[in-house]
């Protein structure tokens, strides 16, 4: 009992239960209050904060460098275009089925490089995710419609008369799975899955001594983080109703990196902010026009001077090392 | 006594703001979606050149509606179609933007473009060519510029007549693209050939790279073609035509728009290059019209040369268009319009020719022309 209680403190609410009514406040109200135009703002960064948590999955729990993510991406955007258009499977269905191809493809693809480490790791990632672009782009079996993508793909349904449609249902479905993603990896950040891999992060040596499955727990890493961003796929494909190769490029990649970097390496709160800065930026500095890349890089160059730990870091206290001495104490007591 | 007070009061508000009113009319506003940022920057740039240009010239001739000038209002898509559905939906947000010129790229386009229908706004594609745009039967959505099948479509309208041919041959180099310019083309020639006018002789491949093509060509000449149509790259293009001259194959040769280009003559050579054609959107030099050149001289003036791609002029036009909708109709309702720009508007003066729209909202008949290399070697229409 006091052992779970204890664990709550590592969550990133703990005790400050009225900031996070707050914050929740803000989302139910915001797209009643707001125009389509910041309402479709906001589900964009919706989008952006789902493909950060699930890169930081990566990134940040593990440490591994994956700049191949819009691969995954791509994966869950065109299985539901597929099998949307073609076979007519609702969009709510194709969820699981985008998430479960994403991760699958994580999982053959990833098996035979986990080993690597480090940069090494980085370059066959981008590898990674530049093949899956070019090969959308080579139609493969006629199936992702060259570089014109795929097209025509349904609102979200589950097949009834229920059809999130408009910008505001749109805004609740992603922060829906947002919030559930949320709940889940703070679960999982807690559990064992997630002290292995923040051991296997600090020290990938000692962690596998310490009879941690290096090997099992990273390709873990892979093949959630992969799920996720399929999930992202599914929801952007739906939203735009057509995929096309040019929205998964080594750009795209590139700004989930930031996101968790910007953020804070394996911090949820960070990647929250990070992608609400990646999103809402560019948005914000339109009048901008064509200096707006140039602001962003200063930016990104200053806050990386500044505040090299990211916007909000994560703290990991020895909350389990002071319970373990507070059950000693009373256990000598 | 009160009632008084009051009609003075109305009597004096009437007076302070009726004139004002008439002489500050409001600007008709029309919205531009473009890339004015990212990998099509180059284009966007030139497309918001274009219509300021078009605005400008309409508003130093009086404005529309009796006065009322034209505003452009730019939105950038940075070429993305994620940005592409931002921006139309903050162009169909502002109530006062009439239409919306939108934009270059078709997968930007197309998730922009099912925005603007959901919100009942006319939306006008400049460089937009993928067929299927005008197939999903959109009532808002229409496009000044041709499709991927265009090329073809024209050979069939322009190229057997000209030359009086009854046998064609089609050679392609099975690219995505030639392949399917050839495809387009076949499919055009359909109706002529079930009427018995014409006949595809020959229709095959070569494999590009290759530098030996007598074999194909040996086939090509037993079929005594009248015309000959490549659809491939001008490297090849460039061989093929001085081998076929070689053995003896003398029926005009008719490139697609990737077959010729100053490359193309440098390779095989003036004597064999002069008289080869070749079916291509016309550059905006090249255009005959009388507004071209009242457009391309207000735009040399301000930016210092014409524009180099084909596509910003083609948002001019879609600019006049809507522009020339509003003033006909004198409204400003989206319904109205659309339905004028289906119905009503046909062979409209435009910089790239009479505009006109058929039923699907694509652009009634096709901006191509047959171009020629001239005895210096230069490309140009041929008349």
């Amino acid at each position: 009992m006091k052992y779970s209680k204890t664990l709550n403190y590592n969550g990133f609410f703990g005790s400050r239960h009225s900031a996070l009514i707050i914050v929740l406040g803000i989302f139910f109200i915001y797209p009643f209050i707001a125009s389509n135009y910041y309402i479709d703002v906001a589900f964009f960064f919706g989008i952006y904060a789902l493909l950060g948590l699930s890169l930081n999955i990566v990134l940040g729990e593990v440490g591994l460098f994956d700049l191949g993510h819009a691969g995954f991406y791509a994966i869950g955007a065109y299985t539901t275009a597929i099998l949307n258009t073609k076979f007519g499977i609702p969009i709510l269905i194709l969820i699981p089925v985008s998430a479960v191809a994403a991760a699958l493809f994580a999982y053959i693809v990833c098996s035979p490089i986990i080993h690597l480490r480090g940069d090494y790791l980085c370059i066959v990632t981008i590898g990674m995710g530049e093949i899956v672009r070019i090969a959308l782009i080579n139609n493969p079996f006629d199936l992702t419609g060259g570089p014109n993508g795929v097209f025509g793909i349904d609102f979200p349904s589950l097949g009834g008369p229920f059809v999130i449609d408009s910008s505001i249902e749109y805004y609740f479905l992603i922060w829906g799975v947002v919030g559930l993603s949320i709940v889940g990896l703070i679960r999982l950040q807690n559990s064992r899955i997630g002290r292995a891999w923040n051991c296997i992060r600090e020290d990938e040596v000692a962690a596998g001594t310490s009879g941690i499955n290096v090997r099992f727990y990273k390709l873990l890493a892979f093949v959630i983080g992969a799920a996720l961003a399929g999930v992202a796929g599914n929801i952007y494909a739906s939203k735009l109703m057509c995929v096309s190769p040019e929205s998964f490029t080594f750009w795209e990649s590139c700004l989930m990196f930031c996101i968790v970097l910007i953020g804070g390496m394996g911090s949820i709160p960070g990647v929250i902010i990070g992608a609400g800065f990646i999103s809402l930026f560019p948005e914000i500095f339109r009048p901008f026009a064509m200096y707006r890349m140039l602001v962003f890089g200063t930016v990104m160059i200053l806050m990386m001077m500044f505040r090299p730990g990211g916007a909000w870091p994560r703290k990991r206290g020895g909350v389990e090392f002071t319970s373990l001495l507070t059950r000693m104490r009373e256990k000598d007591a | 006594m009160k009632i008084t007070k009051y009609v003075v009061m109305v009597g004096i508000l009437l007076c302070v703001f009726m004139p004002f009113n008439v002489m500050a009319a409001k600007p008709v506003v029309i919205g531009l979606q473009g890339p004015i940022t990212g990998p099509w920057a180059y284009e966007g740039q030139m497309a918001k050149q274009s219509c300021e240009i078009a605005a400008q010239l309409i508003n130093q001739k009086g404005g529309i509606l009796g006065g009322r000038m034209i505003e452009v209002r730019v939105v950038d898509d940075a070429g993305e179609p994620k940005t592409g559905a931002l921006a139309a939906q903050k162009l169909v947000g502002q109530k006062d933007v009439v239409a919306s010129v939108s934009t270059y790229g078709s997968s930007v386009c197309e998730p922009a473009s099912n925005i603007y229908e959901k919100y009942k706004k006319v939306n006008i594609g400049y460089g937009v060519t993928a067929v299927r745009l005008t197939q999903r039967n959109f009532k808002y959505f229409f496009r000044t510029c041709g499709r991927d099948d265009s090329q073809g479509k024209f050979f069939a309208d322009a190229v057997p007549a000209k030359f009086s041919a009854k046998k064609i041959a089609i050679m392609h180099d099975n690219t995505a693209f030639g392949k399917g310019l050839a495809e387009d083309t076949k499919r055009a020639l359909k109706s002529m050939i079930d009427a018995g006018k014409v006949q595809i002789v020959y229709y095959d491949a070569i494999t590009p790279g290759e530098k030996d093509f007598h074999v194909p060509l040996t086939n090509l000449r037993e079929t005594k073609p009248d015309v000959w149509y490549f659809t491939g790259y001008y490297a090849e293009a460039a061989l093929l035509i001085s081998q076929a001259r070689d053995i003896g194959i003398t029926c005009p040769f008719v490139g697609g728009n990737a077959a010729i280009n100053d490359e193309f003559v440098k390779i095989a050579g003036l004597n064999i290059a002069k008289g080869c054609y070749m079916t291509n959107e016309p550059l905006p030099g090249d255009l005959p019209y009388p507004e071209a050149k009242e457009f391309l001289k207000a735009y040399k003036d301000k930016y210092g040369e014409i524009p180099s791609s084909p596509w910003p002029i083609y948002a001019a036009d879609a600019l006049n268009i809507i522009a020339y909708a509003v003033d006909k109709t004198g409204s400003t309702k989206s319904s109205v319009l659309a339905n004028y720009l289906r119905d009503k508007v046909n062979g409209v003066p435009g910089i790239t020719g009479p505009i006109g729209f058929t039923k699907l909202g694509d652009r009634e008949g096709v901006p191509f022309y047959l171009y020629v290399v001239n005895d210096e070697g230069k490309i140009v229409i041929s008349q």
